[in-house]
C-alpha cells in the first residue's frame, strides 16, 4: 500500500491491526460451544427487495437467534447485481461473516473476498455429520479446487415451464411436453401457427441472466464453456457452436425471441407463451399469473437429441468469510441451522428454491405436504440426480469474461452475426481477461 | 445564461401580453391549444395511470378501464406493511430539506467571494467547481463509501447528506445573481461601514429571493429524487430512503407491479403536493430569477 | 441557468486589489472547496492514480502497477464504438425534445392567454419532478407489449404491437423519449422564462415597422434566446448520456444487443459495477476528459457566437 491518501492508509492499518489481533488466534481450533455473546453479520440479497425472499429469510434468522440466544445476527442486503457492498465493506475494515454468495463469484470469493474453505475451520467429523443426508450434487456445487468453500443455499435448475391449455389448443398432447430442442422447436411452430400465443421463450440471454443457463446448454450437447482446469475457455467450440446455432435456428424459425426477463416471465404468466425455459425459481410469480387462467405445468430442460441433459445450477451458496474463531463457530451454526431440515423446508416452500436433503421431500413433518400440493417442483427435483456445478469464471476479470461471452452469444442468436466467427473472436477477446 | 438583475422590463411585460392575447385568437389558436393539450396528455398521463393502477385490486391489476372499475387500497396495505414507508419518508424529508439548507448556505457564501473579489487562482477554482458537474457519480461513489464507513456513518441519514454539502448548481448560479448585482449598492453599503458578512446577508440575500427559491426548489427536488447513493448505502430500510422503497418491489423475480405503483405514488405525493401548493411560485421563481 | 464558463464576466465584480492574497475570500469559499476535494477532487485524483494498476480494492491485497493496459482493455471491448455512436444518437435525439420543442412551446404559449399559458407550463413541468426510478417503472408498465396501455391503443388502432423495449431498432428511440419526457418540462420554462425577459419594447418597435409575427421571431426573439438555446444544447451534449443512465439501467440492461448501450453506460457495465478498480478508474478518467475535452470546445464556441441582451 503506498496509496498516497489517509483513507487508503488508514483502512490499511485498521486492516493490518485487525490481522494482527486475529494472528494468534487464527491458528486455533473454532470452540466447541458458543458460551458469550457474539455478533455476525450475514450478508443476503433476498433482504434487497421487498416480499417472500426477504420475509423468509428474516423469520429463519430470527428463529436462530431464539434458539442461539448468545448469538446476533446482523443482515446486512446487497444487491446480487454486484458484489461491491461486500467489497466496499471489505475495504472499510467492516466485519463480513457469512454471506450468501452467488455461484458465479465463488472464485473472486475465495480469492478475494477470504471466503474459508469448511475443510479448513469445521472439525472433520462435524462436518460428515452435517453433510449426511445431503445429495452429493448439491454438495459438489460449492466445492472448488478441492475444497468446500460454500453450502448450495437458495438454488435452482432449469425447468421447461409450458401452458397447458395453448398446448390443448394447438392440438398438441400436454403430457408428453417436448423433451428435446427439435421438439420444442415443432411445438413452438405448431403453437404459433394454431394460436395467438408466442412459441418459445428463455432466459438464456439478456441483461440479468448470466451465464447459468448457458452453461447448462452447452454442456448437454457435450460442450463447456470452460476447461475442467479452469484456464481455457471453450465456448467457441464445435459443441458449442453447434448448440448456439441450434439456438439460432430457433430464432430464425420464429419461434424464439430476445426479451428482458421481465418481459417473458410476464408474458408467460399472462398465457401469452407456450413454453418458458427459465430458473424454478420464478415459479411463483407463474402460478400467481396462471391461477384461474390457465394451466401451468412444468417439465424438464430439453436435450440434444439422444444426449443426455446436463444442467446445472442458479443461485448462491452461503460461504464464511470471518476468521475469528468464536465468530467462525456463530457463522457455522448459523449455516448448519439454514441448510438443516427445517431450513431447506423454509426454503423450498417460501422462496421457491430447492432442498439439497432429498429425504425431507417425502417426510410429511418437513416438504411431504408442501410437495403433494405443488406438483411443479417434481421436474426440478428430478434433475436434481443430474446435476453439475456452475462454473465460476476464475480472476479479477471474471465478470468481464461473463459479458463479453454472453454478449457474443446474444449477438450470435439474435444479431444476425456469423455463429461460429462471433464466438471464436469473442473468446480470444475473454480468453486475453482470464488470470 | 447571462443573467439580468430583476430586469425592469419584466414589470411591463403582463400589460403587453394581455394586450396581444386579445389579437391571437382564432384557428391558429385551436390548433396550438389542440397541440398543448397534447403535449399535456404526453406528460400527465404516465403520471395519472401510476395513481389508477395503485388502486386497482391485484386479480384487475392488467385492468385498462381509465379508472380502476372496483378501488382496492390492497396495494397501499401490502406496501404499507412490507417496507416502513412512513419512516423512509420522514427521512426523504428530512434529508431533503437538510441538504437544501446546507447547499443554499455554503452556496451563497462560495458565489459571495467570486462576486465580491478578485483574487489570485479565482478562475481556476471557478472552473474546479464547475468541473464537478463532468465527473461521473460512479467513480466517486465507492471511495466516499470508504470514506463514510470510517467516520463510522453507515446506516445513518447523516451519511445521506454529508457528501451535498456544497453543488456546482448552487454557487455558479448563485454567483451569476450575484455578479449582476448593481455594484453601486455594495459599494454604498461599504462606504458606511458596512462588513462584508453584512453586506452579504442584509444586502445580497434578500435582494435574491426570487433565484434562491428557485433553486431551493431545484435542489429539494433533486435530492427527494436521489436513487444511487442512497442504494449504496441502504442497510436497513428504517435508516433509508424513500427511493430505495420503491426498489425493493422491482425484484429479480418480477415486478410486484400493485406495490410498485403504491409506493411510487406515496412517493410522488409529497413532492406533487409541495408543486401544486407552490406551482405559481416556482414558475414565478424561475420566471424571474434570471435562470435563462 | 448558470454558467459554466469563466469568460471575461469576472471583471464585472469590484476588482479590488487584484493579484493579492487576501483571507476573505477564501474563507467564504472553504466550506465549498473543502466538500468537493474531500467527495469528489480527491477520489478523482484517486482514480486517475488507481487507472494504471490492476487492484481489487481490498487493503490486503497488492495494487499491481499494469500501466495503459487499462485503458487498452476498455478501447478494445467490442461494444465500444457502437456505444459511442449510440452516444451521438442519443444526444440528437434528445436535441428535439430538449431544445426544439420547448422552444416552440415558449414562443407559443407566450402569446395565449396568461391563465392557459400557466396552465400548460405548469402541466408540462411535472415529469421532471417525478423520480427516475418511479418514471422507469412507470413506462415500463405503459409500454409492455402484451399488457402495456400504449400497445392496446396501438392495437385499438389496428397496428401491430411494438415491441418499445425489446426490439433493437426501437429500444434506443424508446429510452430517448423517456429522456425527453422527464426533460421536456425543464428546458420550457428556461426558454419561456429567457423569453419573458426579452424587452417588449423591441418587439413593439419592430411591429411599429411592420414586421411579421414570424420575422419578429426569427430576427428579434430566436437571436434574444440564442444564449439559452445554447446553453440547453450544451447541457443535452454533456449530460445527456448521464440523464438517459437511469433508465438504461432499470428498463433494458443496455441491450437488447447493445442497442441502447451509450459509453457512459458501457463504461459503468464493464467498469464499474465489476471488482476491478483499475477498469472502473480508467472509465472514469476517459469519461472525465472526453466530456471535458467537449465542454471547453462548446464553451469557446459558444464565447465566440453567442449574442446577449443588451
Amino acid at each position: 500500500m503506498t496509496g498516497p491518501f489517509k483513507m487508503n492508509r488508514k483502512t490499511f492499518l485498521v486492516s493490518a491491526l485487525a490481522l494482527l489481533a486475529a494472528g494468534p488466534a487464527f491458528a486455533q481450533a473454532i470452540p466447541a460451544t458458543i458460551d458469550q455473546p457474539v455478533t455476525i453479520t450475514f450478508y443476503n440479497y433476498n433482504l434487497g427487495s421487498a416480499g417472500i425472499g426477504a420475509e423468509a429469510t428474516r423469520k429463519l434468522i430470527n428463529e436462530f437467534m431464539a434458539a442461539n440466544p448468545n448469538v446476533t445476527v446482523e443482515g446486512v442486503p446487497y444487491s446480487s447485481a454486484d458484489a461491491s457492498r461486500i467489497q466496499a465493506d471489505l475495504a472499510a475494515g467492516l466485519p463480513v461473516d457469512l454471506v450468501q454468495t452467488v455461484f458465479s463469484d465463488l472464485d473472486f470469493a475465495v480469492t478475494n473476498f477470504g471466503a474459508q474453505a469448511l475443510e479448513d475451520i469445521i472439525p472433520a467429523e462435524e462436518l460428515t455429520a452435517h453433510f449426511a443426508g445431503m445429495h452429493p450434487n448439491g454438495l459438489k456445487l460449492g466445492v472448488l479446487n478441492g475444497k468446500t468453500y460454500g453450502l448450495a443455499y437458495t438454488f435452482s435448475t432449469p425447468v421447461l415451464f409450458y401452458n397447458a391449455d395453448l398446448f390443448r389448443a394447438a392440438g398438441l398432447d400436454p403430457d408428453q411436453p417436448p423433451k428435446t430442442w427439435a421438439a420444442v422447436k415443432e411445438a413452438a411452430l405448431t403453437i404459433e401457427e394454431k394460436t395467438d400465443a408466442e412459441g418459445f421463450a428463455a432466459g438464456i440471454t439478456g441483461p440479468s441472466a448470466g451465464d447459468w443457463l448457458f452453461q447448462g446448454v452447452i454442456r448437454s450437447n457435450g460442450g463447456e464453456v470452460i476447461s475442467r482446469d479452469r484456464t481455457t475457455l471453450k465456448f467457441a467450440e464445435p459443441e458449442a457452436v453447434e448448440a448456439v446455432a441450434m439456438l439460432r435456428d430457433l430464432y430464425d424459425a420464429g419461434v424464439y425471441d430476445s426479451l428482458d426477463i421481465a418481459a417473458a416471465m410476464e408474458g408467460m404468466a399472462a398465457g401469452n407463451f407456450g413454453m418458458y425455459l427459465q430458473t424454478s425459481a420464478v415459479q411463483g410469480v407463474l402460478v400467481a399469473g396462471a391461477e384461474n387462467n390457465f394451466e401451468l405445468r412444468a417439465s424438464t430442460m430439453p436435450s440434444f437429441g439422444d444426449k443426455p441433459v446436463r444442467p446445472n445450477n442458479s443461485g448462491s451458496a452461503l460461504t464464511i468469510h470471518t476468521t475469528d474463531p468464536l465468530k467462525q463457530r456463530a457463522a457455522w451454526e448459523l449455516m448448519k441451522f439454514l441448510t438443516s431440515e427445517h431450513g431447506y423446508t423454509i426454503i423450498t416452500s417460501e422462496i421457491g428454491y430447492l432442498p439439497l436433503r432429498p429425504a425431507i421431500v417425502d417426510d410429511p413433518q418437513y416438504l411431504g405436504d408442501w410437495i403433494k400440493a405443488h406438483p411443479l417442483v417434481q421436474p426440478n427435483l428430478e434433475q436434481l440426480d443430474v446435476l453439475e456445478p456452475w462454473d465460476p469464471m476464475p480472476g479479477p476479470n471474471y465478470r468481464q469474461i461473463v459479458k463479453t461471452m454472453m454478449d457474443s452469444v446474444e449477438m450470435a442468436v439474435f444479431g444476425g452475426a456469423d455463429v461460429q466467427a462471433t464466438l471464436a473472436d469473442a473468446q480470444a477477446n475473454a480468453q486475453a481477461l482470464m488470470p | 445564461m447571462t443573467t439580468e438583475a430583476v430586469p425592469q422590463p419584466l414589470s411591463a411585460a403582463p400589460a403587453r401580453l394581455r394586450k396581444k392575447t386579445a389579437a391571437g385568437t382564432g384557428l391558429n389558436s385551436a390548433a396550438g391549444h389542440l397541440v398543448m393539450v397534447l403535449m399535456s396528455i404526453f406528460c400527465l398521463f404516465p403520471v395519472y395511470w401510476m395513481v389508477a393502477t395503485s388502486f386497482r385490486p391485484t386479480n384487475a391489476i392488467f385492468e385498462t378501464s381509465l379508472w380502476p372499475t372496483t378501488m382496492s387500497l390492497d396495494n397501499y396495505v401490502y406496501a404499507l406493511n412490507a417496507i416502513p414507508i412512513v419512516q423512509m419518508l420522514v427521512n426523504t424529508l428530512v434529508v431533503s430539506v437538510v441538504v437544501t439548507v446546507i447547499q443554499l448556505f455554503t452556496g451563497l457564501l462560495a458565489a459571495y467571494a467570486f462576486a465580491r473579489w478578485r483574487f489570485p487562482l479565482d478562475k481556476l477554482v471557478y472552473t474546479g467547481v464547475a468541473l464537478t458537474w463532468l465527473v461521473p457519480f460512479q467513480v466517486v461513489m465507492i471511495p466516499n463509501y470508504l470514506l463514510v464507513a470510517q467516520m463510522g456513518l453507515l446506516d445513518s441519514v447523516v451519511a445521506l447528506i454529508l457528501p451535498h454539502f456544497a453543488s456546482a448548481l448552487a454557487i455558479l448560479l448563485l454567483a451569476q445573481s450575484m455578479r449582476s448585482f448593481p455594484k453601486e449598492v455594495i459599494e454604498a453599503a461599504r462606504m458606511d461601514g458596512a462588513r462584508s458578512w453584512r453586506i452579504l446577508w442584509e444586502i445580497m440575500t434578500p435582494n435574491l429571493r426570487g433565484t434562491i427559491a428557485s433553486l431551493a426548489i431545484l435542489i429539494f427536488i433533486s435530492t427527494w429524487n436521489e436513487y444511487f447513493w442512497p442504494l449504496l448505502l441502504s442497510r436497513t430500510p428504517e435508516n433509508s430512503v424513500i427511493q430505495i422503497g420503491i426498489q425493493m418491489f422491482m425484484t429479480a423475480e418480477g415486478n410486484q407491479w400493485g406495490p410498485l405503483m403504491a409506493a411510487s405514488t406515496m412517493a410522488s405525493l409529497p413532492i406533487l403536493l409541495i408543486y401544486v401548493i407552490l406551482q405559481r411560485q416556482v414558475i414565478q421563481s424561475f420566471m424571474k430569477s434570471g435562470i435563462r | 441557468m448558470a454558467e459554466l464558463t469563466l469568460s471575461s464576466r469576472g471583471a464585472t465584480a469590484p476588482a479590488r486589489r487584484s493579484g493579492v492574497w487576501r483571507v476573505s475570500p477564501w474563507l467564504y469559499l472553504a466550506p465549498a472547496i473543502l466538500t468537493l476535494v474531500v467527495w469528489i477532487y480527491w477520489p478523482l485524483v484517486d482514480a486517475l492514480r488507481l487507472s494504471f494498476y490492476q487492484w481489487n480494492m481490498l487493503p490486503t491485497s497488492p495494487q499491481l502497477f499494469v500501466g495503459w493496459e487499462n485503458y487498452q482493455r476498455i478501447f478494445a471491448l467490442p461494444k465500444f464504438w457502437q456505444a459511442l455512436r449510440n452516444t451521438g444518437i442519443y444526444v440528437l435525439g434528445l436535441l428535439p425534445l430538449s431544445v426544439l420543442i420547448p422552444l416552440a412551446i415558449a414562443i407559443y404559449t407566450h402569446d395565449l392567454p396568461a391563465r392557459w399559458r400557466n396552465i400548460y407550463r405548469a402541466i408540462i413541468f411535472v415529469p421532471m419532478i417525478i423520480a427516475p426510478v418511479v418514471a422507469a417503472a412507470v413506462w415500463r408498465w405503459l409500454l409492455d407489449p402484451g399488457y402495456g396501455m400504449v400497445n392496446l391503443m396501438i392495437e385499438w388502432f389496428g397496428f401491430d404491437p411494438v415491441k418499445f423495449l425489446a426490439d433493437p431498432k426501437v429500444a434506443i428511440w424508446t429510452i430517448i423519449a423517456i429522456t425527453g419526457w422527464k426533460l421536456i418540462g425543464f428546458s420550457t420554462l428556461i426558454l419561456s422564462a429567457a423569453n419573458a425577459n426579452i424587452n417588449p419594447s423591441l418587439i413593439e418597435a419592430a411591429r411599429m415597422d411592420g414586421a411579421s409575427k414570424w420575422e419578429i421571431i426569427r430576427d428579434i426573439r430566436l437571436p434574444l434566446l440564442s444564449s439559452s438555446v445554447l446553453f440547453l444544447v450544451m447541457m443535452t451534449i454533456l449530460l445527456g448520456a448521464q440523464w438517459s443512465f437511469t433508465y438504461i439501467n432499470v428498463l433494458t440492461g443496455g441491450g437488447p444487443l447493445g442497442a441502447t448501450t451509450n459509453i457512459y453506460y458501457l463504461l459503468w457495465d464493464f467498469g464499474f459495477s465489476t471488482m476491478s478498480v483499475g477498469w472502473g478508474s480508467a472509465s472514469a478518467v476517459i469519461l472525465f476528459l472526453g466530456f471535458g475535452a467537449i465542454a471547453f470546445v462548446l464553451f469557446r464556441l459558444i464565447d465566440r457566437y453567442s449574442f446577449h441582451d443588451n
